[in-house]
């Protein structure tokens, strides 16, 4: 009998979540010996309108858990029928998107289990025992911690963008199995009012360019100039904390550890030192281009073209020459 | 009756103060401890809550080295009636799961009567928010992360915002039940005789017997997850360094670079 690793499938605008959808393929790409299942709950309406996208998540068993009391996220009855299914299901592997909900859901999830949880993990490998080694940075993005649990399944959440998505060549339909959850004990609490989806955002984290921002820049004037830049490029804008705390940028474009993983084909750095905390989120960059005053910035020795340049003057002769 | 809010605190390094070294590694020397911020905003949250009720009383606590005792005197000046730090060599190493496993005991052993446990969302020391979740589960109630704003509370049920970057939520939460806030801020000032009373007041500090926890629960033997391996970031990029060129001959690299990602 094979190993399972179960994915939960987060629900996003009534599409798989981009994250499920990394951790899936990156399982199927390196899990070996495992079964790749998915697990994804909601209302009949939502299940309806995403089933679809779901069927092309190349997973070998879907399991849908449909009922109409899932339609308001409420995310404690989703840790229960969770905790239910994995009880009966037994997966040696369990993972979960770090998303908002993810991060709720999975840390009372594990205590209701009584198992560990490996949070926000940037890596996911097999040993040779079958135990899942999950990796994440600590210490700030100093180090990277490979963690292992005592306890099965083995529990991590993953970051958004730690993996890359790539449609699996096999065009094999899963196995979908219905399943209706017991739900007679649940206690409506928290009772939901109301729930409003939010518009949809476009998910800039993997455009094909993308020039960011730091305090190099040194005045929030020449922040500006990085929005002109990524507009004639047809790229995205984005920010270090260090920028984002100046208040030059809002956090929704930040870089880094606490910010987004980003996966372009280029990343362009201005301005930007390179401090672990947010090289971490930008090593899935195809090509990474800095350009800083200081050729001993760290990002001067991890970038692909280390350019030793002042950014703003580079930056304003990019913005003439697309102007022209 | 008295309402009982229990406020989870961290004491993080002051990252807006934090130096690097030239090998990119943390200068600790001088690095000051503050309130996490979303702790900060957790207090703060329930102070609000006083606006709706009358007779509250808010619990600070917080798992750590005896300095954090600071942190917990801050509390008291930011408006916390009571300070309980758990300190013990036991406790050290602790993961999510023996975090939560020893706030459950502090609570079932000095606030069993609680109505509310409000947490900060996260630790801006680069832990992840799985603490408050993880607590609600042990003491079986209920909870609500993400929460932007209190509408309404009452001695039944507190109604909340809690928003997420997928959708928005108006919910009521029955007591007790536990809130996690992401409300973000050092702004927050004592007023002055909360200040006062800080600095009377005595922090108790509470070990693995006065909370009843066996070690077989706490600190690194209460841990499933072990780190087995730690390293340095690896960069495997051909680092291609470009010195003396002008503006003008960097933007054409640059731009060239761009045309190739491009087709
Ligand atoms: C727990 C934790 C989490 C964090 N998370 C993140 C995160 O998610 N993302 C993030 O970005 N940071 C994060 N940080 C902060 C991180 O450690 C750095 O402080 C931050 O990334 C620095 O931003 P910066 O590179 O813009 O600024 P600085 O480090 O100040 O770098 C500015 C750079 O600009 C260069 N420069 C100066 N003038 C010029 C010029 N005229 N032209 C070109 N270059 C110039 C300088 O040489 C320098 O290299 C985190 C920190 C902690 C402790």
């Amino acid at each position: 009998m094979s190993n399972k690793a179960l994915i939960y499938i987060e629900l996003d605008n009534n599409k798989a979540a981009k994250v499920s959808k990394e951790i899936i393929s990156h399982a199927l790409h390196n899990f070996r010996g495992f079964n790749v299942d998915g697990i994804v709950l909601g209302d009949k309406e939502s299940i309806n309108a995403a089933l679809d996208d779901l069927r092309e998540l190349n997973v070998q068993n879907l399991f849908i858990v449909q009922n109409e009391l899932l339609n308001t996220k409420n995310t404690s009855l989703y840790a229960q029928i969770l905790a239910d299914f994995i009880f009966d299901n037994r997966p040696e592997i369990l993972l979960i998107g770090a998303t908002e909900d993810g991060r709720d859901i999975a840390p009372r999830l594990a205590s209701k289990l009584n198992i560990g949880l490996t949070a926000d993990c940037t890596d996911l490998q097999i040993d040779d025992a079958a135990n899942l080694i999950a990796t994440r940075p600590t210490y700030g993005g100093k180090l990277m911690a490979s963690i292992a649990s005592k306890t099965t399944p083995n529990f991590a959440t993953v970051r958004s963008g730690a993996f890359k998505y790539s449609a699996s060549l096999c065009k094999c339909t899963p196995n979908i199995t219905y399943i209706t959850p017991d739900i007679t004990e649940f206690i409506d609490n928290p009772k939901i009012i109301s729930i409003d989806y939010k518009q949809v955002s476009e998910d800039w984290t993997c455009s094909d360019v993308i020039v960011a921002g730091g305090l190099g820049l040194t005045t929030k004037e020449n922040f500006d100039l990085i929005y002109k830049l990524a507009e004639l490029l047809k790229a995205k804008p984005a920010a270090s904390r260090a920028a984002v705390e100046q208040g030059w940028a809002p956090q929704d474009i930040q870089v880094g550890q606490t910010g987004n993983s980003v996966s372009p084909k280029l990343y362009i750095a201005f301005g930007i030192s390179g401090a672990m905390q947010h090289t971490a989120g930008i090593t899935n960059s195809d090509k990474i281009i800095a350009v800083n005053t200081d050729k001993d910035a760290p990002i001067m020795h991890s970038a692909d073209f280390a350019i030793e340049c002042d950014a703003v003057d580079v930056i304003n002769s990019l913005i003439q020459k697309l102007s022209n | 009756m008295t309402f009982n809010i229990v406020v989870c605190i961290k004491q993080v390094p002051d990252t807006a103060d934090i130096k690097w070294t030239e090998h990119n590694t943390m200068q600790r020397e001088g690095l000051d401890s503050i309130i996490n911020p979303y702790d900060n905003g957790a207090i703060h949250i329930a102070k609000a809550i006083k606006k709706f009720i009358t007779d509250v009383k808010i619990i600070a606590v917080s798992m750590g080295p005896l300095q954090a005792k600071d942190s917990l005197k801050e509390a008291i000046a930011l408006g916390c009636d009571e300070a309980y730090l758990l300190s013990d060599k036991k406790f050290s190493g602790s993961d999510t799961l023996a975090t939560a496993n020893t706030l459950s005991k502090f609570i079932e052993a000095k606030v069993p009567d609680f109505d509310l446990i409000i947490c900060g969302q996260q630790a801006i020391d680069g832990d992840t928010a799985q603490t408050p979740s993880s607590l609600a589960q042990k003491l079986n109630i209920p909870q609500a992360t993400n929460i932007t704003e209190i509408v309404d509370a009452n001695d039944i049920y507190i109604e909340l915002i809690k928003e997420t970057s997928i959708y928005k939520q108006r919910l009521q939460l029955s007591y007790p039940a536990l809130i996690a806030c992401k409300v973000n801020s050092t702004n927050f000032l004592p007023s002055i005789a909360d200040y006062i009373k800080s600095q009377k007041s005595e922090i108790e500090i509470l070990d693995a017997e006065a909370i009843n926890i066996s070690s077989e629960q706490t600190g690194l033997k209460g841990s499933p997850t072990q780190v087995k391996n730690a390293y340095r970031p690896i960069i495997e990029r051909s680092n291609e360094v470009l010195e003396n060129l002008s503006a003008n001959e960097c933007a054409d690299f640059i731009l060239d670079k761009i045309k190739k990602c491009k087709v």
